[in-house]
C-alpha cells in the first residue's frame, strides 16, 4: 500500500523520467567518451571497457552521478511540504514513520535503478567493445552491489537534509556543500584515522579511484577503508541517516 | 459519546499563544460550528485535533482514544486549503488519497460524481479554478464514508450555488448520522447547519454548547401595552419582577427585557396580568448568531 501511494506520485511526475533519463544518458555518454581519452599520446580505446577491470571503473564513474538522484529525492521530498500533501497524508491516516518510509521506499526504487543501470551500462559496453573478457566478468561484479550501497547512502543524506530545511533550493545547496565542501574541510582538519569514518568518506570509500594501487605509490598509501570494510558502516550510516529523518519529522508540525 | 474530546489544549508559535488551555467535547452525531474572527486559534484547533500540531500541553482523544492512524482514518478532514499534487489529475490525486486512508478505490468515481468534476477527472489539479479544488477537496474527505467530518471553512472559494450546495451537503450527512466539525467565519452558514457551538477569540473559549442555548440566553421579550395605559405601570411591574433583567425601550414604541434561564414569556404573561398590566403585544425575537458572535467578541 505505502509503495503503491509513492508510485502513485512517482510513475505521472514528468521530473522523475526526465533526471533518471539524464542519469543514464550521462552514464553511458560519458562511458563512451572514455575510450578516446589519451594517455602518453595512446588512446585508451576499446582496453577501458575489458572485464574484469570494467565494473570497479564504472562504479567509480556512477558513483559522480548519485547527485543526480539526490537531487531527485530531494525534489520529491521538498514537493511535499511545498504542495502541503505530507500535511494532507497525516490527516488522511499516516503516521510520521509512514511518511519516512514510503521515502525510504522511493530511495530503494531508485537505488536499485541505478544499479541496474550501472549493470545495463557495464554489459553494453563490455559486450560490445571487449566481448573476449566477458569470462572474466563474475570476478568484479561485487562492485556493482556496492555502488548500490553507495546510492542509498548519499539518498539517505539528501532525504535528511529534504525533511530538513522542506525547501528544494536549500536543501541542493547544502546537499552540495556537504558533500563537495563541507566535509572535504572538516576531514582536512581531522587526523587521517579519525577522517575515514566520515559518511561521505565512507560511501565513497565503496567505489575507490580505479588504479589506486598506481597512486598510492606516488602519494602513499590510501587512508580509506578498504570496500568491504566500508559497507557494513554505510549501512550503519544509512540507518542512523534515516533514523534522524523520521525523528526530526516526528517532533516538528506539518 | 464524545467523539472528540479536547482536554486543555494550548499551542504557541515562538512567543505568541496562538491556543491557551481549550477543552471541548463533540458529541456524537452533533454538527459542531467552530467560531470565530482571523486568528482566534480556529485552525490551530483544528490542526492539533487532526494531529499535524504538535500541542504544547493538553490532550486530543478521539473515540475514547489517543489519536492514531487507526482513529484517523475514521475521519475525513478537509484543513486550510485542498492539498494535492499539482501535476496529478482529479481521479490520481483521489486514488492516492484512497490508498492513504484505506478506502475501496471504487469510491473515488462517486467521490468524483459528488464533486461535480467527473467530466475534468482527468485534468491536471493544477488547471482547477478555486471552487473546483474546494470541492475536490471536500469529494476527498467523503472518501471510506468516514464517521466524522472536519471541516475548515468548507464554502471558501465556492460561489452562491456552491455554498448552497455545501450546506445542502452537510444536512445530508447530519441527516446520515455523521459527526461534523465545522470551522467557518460565515456565522449565516454555521446558524443554519449547526447544533452546537463554540466560539473562540484569541486563542481562548468563549462560550459552548448548544446553538438553540446560546442564543437563547440572548433572546429578548418584546412587550406593548395599549396605548392608553402608563407605561410606567409596565416597567414598575417588571421592576417587582427579580427574573426579569435589562429593560429597555424599543424603536417605534414598546420595550424589550431579558428573562432569567427556565423563565418563559408565558411565565411573565401571567405575572403582568396578576399586577394589572395588560399585554397588547408579547414577542419573543431571537437574537441572530451575528448579533450573539459580535456580542461575544466584542
Amino acid at each position: 500500500m505505502l509503495l503503491r501511494a509513492e508510485l502513485r506520485k512517482i510513475l505521472p511526475y514528468r521530473t522523475v523520467w526526465v533526471i533518471l533519463l539524464l542519469f543514464v544518458g550521462l552514464l553511458a555518454g560519458f562511458v563512451s567518451v572514455g575510450s578516446n581519452v589519451q594517455i602518453n599520446g595512446q588512446q585508451l580505446g576499446n582496453t577501458l571497457y575489458a572485464f574484469p577491470e570494467l565494473w570497479p571503473r564504472l562504479a567509480y564513474v556512477a558513483s559522480y552521478f548519485n547527485l543526480l538522484l539526490g537531487i531527485l529525492l530531494i525534489i520529491l521530498i521538498t514537493d511535499e511540504f511545498q504542495f502541503r500533501t505530507f500535511r494532507q497524508q497525516v490527516i488522511d491516516g499516516s503516521s510520521a514513520a509512514g511518511l519516512v518510509q514510503g521515502k525510504l521506499a522511493v530511495s530503494a526504487l531508485l537505488a536499485v535503478f541505478g544499479t541496474l543501470a550501472v549493470l545495463a551500462v557495464g554489459l553494453f559496453f563490455g559486450l560490445t567493445r571487449s566481448p573476449e573478457t566477458f569470462g572474466r566478468s563474475s570476478e568484479t561484479i561485487g562492485a556493482v552491489p556496492l555502488y548500490g550501497i553507495q546510492a542509498l547512502g548519499y539518498l539517505a543524506l539528501a532525504a535528511l537534509l529534504g525533511f530538513l530545511l522542506r525547501k528544494a533550493g536549500p536543501a541542493f545547496l547544502a546537499f552540495l556543500l556537504y558533500a563537495w565542501l563541507v566535509e572535504p574541510l572538516l576531514r582536512f582538519a581531522t587526523p587521517d584515522h579519525i577522517d575515514r569514518y566520515f559518511p561521505v568518506k565512507i560511501f565513497d570509500s565503496l567505489t575507490p579511484t580505479p588504479g589506486q594501487e598506481l597512486l598510492s605509490t606516488v602519494t602513499g598509501p590510501s587512508t580509506a577503508l578498504l570496500p568491504p570494510q566500508a559497507a557494513p558502516i554505510a549501512l550503519a550510516y544509512i540507518a542512523g541517516l534515516w533514523l534522524l529523518s523520521y525523528l526530526l519529522i516526528r517532533s516538528r508540525d506539518l | 459519546m464524545a467523539v472528540l474530546e479536547l482536554d486543555n489544549l494550548s499551542k504557541r508559535y515562538g512567543g505568541t499563544t496562538a491556543l491557551r488551555g481549550l477543552t471541548l467535547q463533540v458529541e456524537q452525531g452533533s454538527v459542531y460550528g467552530l467560531l470565530g474572527p482571523n486568528g482566534s486559534g480556529k485552525t490551530t484547533t483544528l490542526g492539533l485535533a487532526l494531529g499535524v500540531l504538535r500541542p504544547d500541553g493538553g490532550s486530543v482523544r478521539w473515540f475514547g482514544q489517543p489519536l492514531s492512524s487507526q482513529s484517523k482514518r475514521r475521519v475525513g478532514a478537509l484543513l486550510e486549503t485542498p492539498n494535492f499534487f499539482p501535476y496529478l489529475s482529479a481521479r490520481q490525486n483521489l486514488l492516492l488519497a484512497a490508498d492513504v486512508k484505506h478506502a475501496d478505490p471504487a469510491t473515488v468515481d462517486t467521490a468524483l460524481e459528488l464533486a461535480g468534476l467527473t467530466a475534468r477527472q482527468h485534468d491536471a489539479f493544477r488547471g482547477f479554478s478555486l471552487g473546483m479544488k474546494q470541492r475536490l477537496a471536500l469529494a476527498s474527505t467523503l472518501l471510506g464514508s468516514p464517521e466524522v467530518l472536519v471541516l475548515d471553512e468548507p464554502t471558501n472559494g465556492l460561489d452562491p450555488q456552491g455554498i448552497a450546495e455545501v450546506r445542502e451537503l452537510i444536512q445530508r450527512l447530519a441527516a446520515q448520522g455523521k459527526t461534523i466539525l465545522i470551522a467557518s467565519h460565515l456565522l449565516d452558514e454555521i446558524e443554519k447547519v449547526c447544533t452546537h457551538v463554540a466560539v473562540l477569540q484569541r486563542g481562548e473559549l468563549r462560550t459552548a454548547g448548544p446553538v438553540r442555548d446560546i442564543l437563547a440566553a440572548s433572546d429578548r421579550v418584546v412587550l406593548r401595552v395599549e396605548a392608553d395605559l402608563n407605561p410606567a405601570s409596565l416597567l414598575h411591574a417588571l421592576g417587582q419582577l427579580t427574573w426579569v433583567s435589562d429593560v429597555r425601550p424599543e424603536t417605534g414604541g414598546g420595550h424589550s427585557a431579558v428573562l432569567a434561564p427556565g423563565h418563559t414569556p408565558a411565565e411573565l404573561n401571567r405575572a403582568l396580568f396578576a399586577s394589572g398590566v395588560v399585554l397588547a403585544g408579547l414577542e419573543v425575537r431571537h437574537r441572530s448568531l451575528e448579533a450573539q458572535f459580535l456580542e461575544l467578541t466584542k
